[in-house]
């Protein structure tokens, strides 16, 4: 088997005293939607904030395509291919769409293919051409979702992480907002995401980890984890448990 | 809080505090019987350093115990100078004593007056920068109006008080030294019961959550307020006592920027948020003000500029925060956090 | 009726150095939630050096800019890098403040020990050329440093809208976290937006050496006159701080005019008051800006 496109080895990461992540290792594949399940406060935001280089872990290692990342700016892990789409979406609300699609492409290696990326996303998310010269404060929680997604794929990334795509989101624009993240990923985007709605994340997904207070516990594929009792008990609501 | 709080825990921490106090004090309050205070230099030398550390000392609690940074220290110290000064040239309350008590107390409650009265809105509306910059403003309207006083006021003349000297009264920096060491030491003891008490409790919630210490709660505004006001009298009787070493109170000295900047040097550097840190700021800083007069004649605020600076980019925490170990910049003792 | 818009035309003219120096502070204030309290003794030393460069070289003020303005760029990343990259990054803005007051502090001595109290002024040959027509007269030389602020604000509204690094600074004014994500070197499009805020300060410092006569001291009271116009713009806005600053500079010429020249200071305070309680986001601000702060 190849290498992964990521890979994490004993990742620790801490505020102060407190220790947000102990330990944490794993892997993901190039190509396939990984998704990172577990309560509020497991730790899972701030894995994706250490591999996009917002924090710097204190002991451990990330290699992305087997090149250590060590403590290399955000800058230079964008220009590598991995974005982040950070929990709340974080849009530049009184900058138009376009301009947050621009700011998305402005490392060079993005620039250069501004033109073909757009083309994708509109491809992608229509909603945002038609928008295009709006505010982005004006869109709607949806298409505000799918432009923070879009604005990273702007990047031209090859690893997007994606941090809870589906907050405050009707069950049905979750839904649509999967569909859009697996329509991504089949166009060859690897997807790292955290996600609160576990059953359709571990639906959609190739490999699930599951965090509970800084430490990965279980890990296993989509399938498995949705079969495993301990995980439906804990978090789809089916009593007793050990999670 | 930095040094002192730790006391309750540490029984004899505490006691060698109260002795290193008791030292002092007595060292201060003795110090003209050995030591020539009206002729020799650092009479008028430790004179200078108990004004600007009573000021300091109050601009310490309301930056330190309550996160906001007040630009208008400079204005309560000339509303506290003139305060005296105008009571005394008018002899509106036909005491006329030298360093008459019923003026000093008078210098503090109208600065304190006018702290409340602005604090009001001031402080229920405005927070972090903009409490700093509606500070500024509201001494700059409380000098021009010194300034444009006219016949009560004296204008940027100001009020020559040596016409107007109590009979009998000889010029002598004795009773200056004496009163401004007493002064310098009620404003420590203010300070530190304030801070120490519950109310010093409620100061702390207050600078490292507002929202959280309001659910608790705590009357935000009623302490803010107070911790301003008393920072507003503390520096008017400062002003106070200086009036009767200046004897000519003008717009243009008493309403002098460093009345704001030096005790802000003084407290940053020693430490916010400690009950030592401003004197032992004061100190330094006075004593940098005092030789670099001397030796580099006028460069001294200069100096004094780069200090501040050096101390805010590598020790906000100041000299007293030193002996703690902090986790990260701006945490603890440091000037006061801003909450969100 | 004639003598009344001669006030207001005088006051344009002297508002728009502060809508310069307040178009400055808005933008530093505007990506790092600092604001730069020594801008007006900044602006007084650039006065200074447009001083000296007549005086001493011969150079017209207006060539200056030439000098001036790159220089005032280049001592814009210089603070930056030097003073403020690491404390504006600290959640806590008072260190920022500090660092302002005592810097403010050091230049303004500097200043009175190389160029003394005395109050300077540059004795330009055409200083008194005017334009006159109905009863009105404005010298050249202010309407030159209207047109100056105007231009100056345009270029910077051009560099906002139209450039990337300027969309980036835009991006870095509301979620510098989220600009970072983009790739954004921030800490970069910090230090240039702080040195665009100085280069403007040198646009100021030329513009006031032209007109007006200047002393050490001066700076202070110019910073919190930016303060005034910029809180009265509201922040995020650079034609609203040049709008603010030509209010407050007609607002002066009003009081002076018909109250008295000593109440000037007074009035520019009291708005500033009224504003800072009533009116927090300014009269061209936006609500949302304001909320953040």
């Amino acid at each position: 088997m190849a290498n992964p496109l990521l890979e994490v080895k004993g990742l620790t990461v801490s505020y102060g005293d407190v220790r947000a992540l102990e330990d944490v290792s794993l892997e993901v594949e190039e190509g396939s939607i990984v998704a990172l399940v577990g309560s509020n406060g497991a730790g899972k935001s701030t894995l994706l904030k250490a591999i996009a280089g917002l924090l710097h872990p204190s002991r451990g290692h990330m290699l992305f395509n087997a090149e250590e990342l060590g403590r290399l700016s955000t800058k230079h892990r964008v220009d590598r291919g991995i974005v982040l789409v950070p929990e709340g979406r974080r849009l530049f609300q009184t900058l138009t769409v376009l301009e947050n699609l621009r700011l998305g492409a402005y490392l060079p290696r993005a620039r250069a293919n501004f033109d073909e990326s757009l083309e994708r996303v509109f491809g992608l998310f229509p909603v945002l051409k038609e928008r295009a010269n709006g505010k982005a404060g004006l869109l709607s929680g949806g298409e505000q979702q799918m432009l923070a997604i879009a604005r990273a794929v702007m990047a031209h990334p090859k690893l997007v992480m994606i941090d809870e795509a589906s907050l405050g989101l009707s069950p049905i624009l979750t839904r649509t907002i999967f569909e859009l993240i697996v329509a991504l990923n089949q166009q060859g985007t690897t997807v790292l995401m955290v996600e609160q709605n576990i059953h359709m994340a571990l639906n959609i997904c190739n490999r699930a980890y599951v965090m509970k207070t800084g430490n990965i516990v279980l890990s296993g594929t989509g399938e498995e984890l949705l079969a495993n009792v301990d995980v439906r008990k804990a978090y789809m609501g089916e009593r007793g448990g050990k999670l | 809080m930095k040094l002192i709080p730790d006391f309750s825990r540490v029984g004899r921490r505490k006691l060698i505090w109260a002795i290193v106090a008791a030292v002092v004090v007595v060292f201060f309050a003795t110090l003209p019987f050995y030591y020539d205070v009206s002729e020799g230099e650092f009479g008028i030398f430790f004179f200078t350093v108990f004004i600007y550390g009573i000021v300091a000392q109050g601009w310490n609690l309301v930056a330190g115990y309550t996160g906001q940074i007040s630009l208008g220290q400079n204005a309560f110290f000339g509303l506290g100078a003139f305060t005296t000064a105008l009571l005394w040239f008018w002899d509106i309350t036909h005491t006329g004593y030298w360093f008459d008590p019923v003026l000093m107390v008078l210098s503090m409650v109208a600065p304190a007056i006018v702290a409340i009265l602005v604090g009001l809105p001031l402080l229920s509306r405005l927070r972090g920068d903009y409490f700093s910059f509606g500070t500024l403003g509201i001494g700059m309207i409380i000098s021009v109006i010194f300034l444009n006083g006219g016949r009560i006021t004296g204008g940027s003349e100001g009020k020559l008080l040596i016409k107007v000297m109590p009979e009998g009264v000889e010029f002598n920096l004795q009773t200056h030294y004496w009163v401004s060491f007493a002064v310098a030491v009620f404003a420590t003891a203010v300070v530190y019961f304030l801070t120490t008490s519950r109310v010093g409790l409620a100061l702390k919630a207050i600078r490292e959550d507002e929202v959280s210490a309001a659910s608790h709660g705590i009357n935000v505004l009623k302490y803010k307020i107070m911790s301003f006001a008393v920072a507003a009298a503390l520096a008017g009787i400062a002003g106070s006592v200086y009036c009767y070493y200046l004897l000519h109170p003008m717009p243009m000295n008493v309403f002098n920027m460093n009345f704001l900047f030096l005790p802000l040097v003084m407290v940053v550097l020693g430490g916010t948020g400690t009950i030592v840190g401003p004197w032992i700021g004061a100190l330094i800083v006075y004593l940098i003000a005092w030789y670099g007069d001397k030796f580099f004649s006028g460069w001294h605020p200069v100096i004094l500029g780069v200090v501040m600076i050096l101390v805010m980019l590598l020790m906000p925490s100041g000299l007293a925060g030193l002996g703690e170990k902090l986790p990260h910049w701006g945490a603890g003792g440091s000037v006061g956090r801003r909450s969100k | 009726m004639t003598s009344f818009i001669q006030v207001v035309i005088n006051g344009i003219m002297l508002g728009s150095m502060y809508g310069i120096a307040a178009a400055g502070l808005s933008l530093i204030f505007g990506t790092m939630r600092v604001i730069y309290l020594a801008q007006g003794t900044t602006i007084v030393f650039f006065a200074f050096v447009t001083y000296w460069l007549f005086v001493k070289a011969g150079i017209d003020p207006y060539l200056c800019l030439l000098i001036v303005v790159p220089l005032a760029f280049l001592v814009g990343l210089f603070l930056f890098y030097t003073f403020f990259r690491k404390a504006a990054a600290l959640e806590d803005k008072n260190v920022s403040l500090l660092i302002a007051v005592g810097l403010m502090y050091l230049i303004e001595n500097a200043m009175l020990k190389v160029w003394s109290a005395n109050p300077r002024g540059l004795d330009i040959p055409y200083a008194d050329a005017t334009i006159a027509g109905w009863g009105l007269r404005v010298a050249w030389v202010r309407v030159a440093l209207l047109g100056l602020a105007v231009l100056s604000a345009f270029v910077v509204y051009l560099f906002l809208k139209r450039t990337r690094l300027g969309t980036a600074v835009r991006a870095a004014a509301e979620d510098m976290e989220a600009t970072t994500l983009q790739g954004i070197n921030s800490t970069w499009v910090c230090a240039i937006s702080f040195a665009v805020g100085i280069g403007l300060a040198g646009v100021a410092g030329v513009g006031m050496a032209t007109v007006y006569s200047f002393d050490y001291q001066f700076g202070f009271t110019f910073a919190i006159k930016a303060l005034i116009a910029l809180s009265l713009g509201g922040i995020g806005n650079v034609f609203g701080a040049l709008a603010g600053g030509l209010i407050l500079g007609v607002i002066e010429n009003l009081t002076a005019y018909y109250i008295s020249i000593s109440w000037i200071e007074a009035a520019s305070y009291g708005v500033f008051i009224l504003v800072l309680i009533f009116l927090p986001q300014g009269l061209f601000g936006r609500r949302e800006i304001v909320k953040k702060v």
